[in-house]
């Protein structure tokens, strides 16, 4: 075949998809435009603040509320979207783009082997985010009442939002807990290395409640050691389920020190374990809520 | 392994299948986002915002032409073209709110570009002839502006906005889904 054929080959294989439409550009534009606009609105409400005697700070607190929840969160969308890859590399992305917590833990088996796996090892499942559950963790926080079926917030992979998530609460306190979010794989997705896995899982222990580091958003603090949250999942499970075995892929990636998407620390070996459950013996569990 | 290699993924994918399945991933659900709720009630509290201002504007008429030394000539022409001005504007807010609570992409673009040509007018004001925007003025305005423009152009409401559910829309989709 020769050069010419083939490169006619090529440019017509990259002219077939859709075109970008006006609308698609007037939108990206708006994005941007309002993330610079926000920033703009969020100066303006600080030198209003200083301006105002005792009102200042309620207009402080407006401000802080633009900032960390509108302004901040724009722009660091606009950014991540530039630098932070958008294919697996072990960790998970917050809803605004920054890397979140890591992936490390791996499961085998389907989706009712599991529901019922992270239940008989007394695990709770978590209620979605909607309104009605986010005004309840407010409150169950500020009142420290136990709220066991807490959301958790929304880590993305995949593109996706975790399918649905785990946790222990700690001492009927709802600032502490275990979780871990769960993501099924794409069909026929291998991992770096070519093990196929049926589901990828991101544990951490929440330590207590916060800023975040890049948004200035209230938010969990997680523990540094991610590893021991790691283990205590592996260790309740296999406790719970006497059928369900491990084997670890040792330095799936290397060991390191980082930070997630609220800037708390972490740091990890790179083990990653899989969690084998597909020998769990098939019992029609709980029927997970949807 | 062989086996395993022929079904790996590509290591990087065309900026067209990007760009698509950033809105796909978004618009799963169909349960109109927060986002273009909020959007949606901003610019309904615009327009309820103009009708109050009509109903200032009736009140404070024939002082204001007073002082304004319109002629008695000029007065009815005046007094009307201003009035029907701002029913125009409130009326259209309303009537923009109600279609991009019901799904409408045009609304949601045309209503966009207005607050941002409102915002770039305020701004350039601001920046240009040093013209103060504060609580005492004109910060509502530019807050509530930069608020509707925020909510609709977030991804959420973009991608809801733009799958096919318009009343219309919809009538089409289920068209389509019967001949299929």
């Amino acid at each position: 075949m020769s050069t010419q054929t083939r490169r006619s080959e090529i440019e017509g294989a990259n002219a077939k998809p859709q075109r970008i439409s006006l609308l698609a550009v007037l939108d990206q534009f708006f994005f941007v435009f309002a993330g610079l606009a926000a920033v703009w609105l969020a100066w303006l409400l600080l030198r209003e603040s200083f301006q105002l005697g005792w009102w200042g700070i309620l207009v402080f607190v407006v401000f802080w509320g633009m900032l960390a929840y509108l302004a901040l969160p724009r722009i660091h969308r606009m950014l991540t979207a530039i630098y932070v890859p958008d294919y697996f590399i072990g960790r998970t992305r917050t809803s605004d783009g920054l890397l979140g917590d890591p992936i490390n833990l791996a499961l085998l088996g389907d989706e009712a082997a599991l529901h019922s796996a992270m239940q008989a090892a007394s695990w709770t499942r978590a209620d979605r985010v909607t309104l009605r559950t986010s005004w309840r963790i407010i409150t169950s926080t500020i009142t420290r009442r136990s709220y066991d079926e807490a959301p958790v917030s929304p880590l993305f992979l995949f593109g996706r939002m975790q399918d649905f998530a785990y946790q222990q609460e700690v001492a009927g306190n709802p600032a502490k807990r275990h979780h871990v979010r769960f993501w099924r794989t794409p069909d026929g997705w291998l991992l770096p290395g070519g093990t196929r896995v049926d589901w990828l899982a991101a544990g951490t222990f929440d330590r207590a409640v916060g800023f975040s580091l890049f948004t200035l958003q209230v938010t969990h603090k997680i523990d540094a050691d991610i590893d021991i949250e790691r283990d205590h999942i592996i260790a309740t499970v296999l406790q719970a389920n006497p059928a369900a075995a491990v084997t670890v892929l040792r330095d799936f990636s290397t060991g390191y020190h980082s930070r997630n998407g609220g800037g708390d620390t972490i740091r990890t070996d790179g083990d990653l374990p899989i969690l084998d459950l597909r020998a769990l013996p098939t019992v029609d569990a709980d029927e997970p809520r949807s | 392994m062989s086996g395993d290699s022929r079904r790996k993924r590509a290591a990087s994918e065309p900026v067209e299948v990007l760009v698509a399945s950033d809105d796909e991933t978004h618009a799963l659900s169909s349960a109109r986002p927060l986002a273009t709720t909020l959007g949606s009630l901003f610019v309904f509290g615009r327009g309820i915002a103009g009708l109050f201002w009509i109903g200032a504007f009736l009140l404070a008429w024939p002082a204001l032409a007073d002082e304004e030394h319109v002629t008695a000539d000029e007065r009815p022409f005046v007094f009307w073209l201003v009035l029907s001005i701002g029913v125009l504007a409130a009326l259209t807010s309303l009537v923009f709110a109600w279609s991009i609570w019901r799904g409408s992409n045009l609304a949601r673009v045309l209503v966009m570009c207005g607050v941002t040509l409102s915002t770039i007018t305020a701004a350039s004001s601001y920046f240009a002839n040093g013209e103060q925007i504060t609580i005492q003025t004109t910060l509502l305005t530019v807050s509530l502006d930069i608020l509707v423009l925020l909510a609709l152009s977030s991804r959420d409401a973009r991608a809801w906005a733009r799958q096919p559910r318009s009343a219309s829309a919809r009538r089409t989709n289920v068209k389509r889904s019967r001949k299929a």
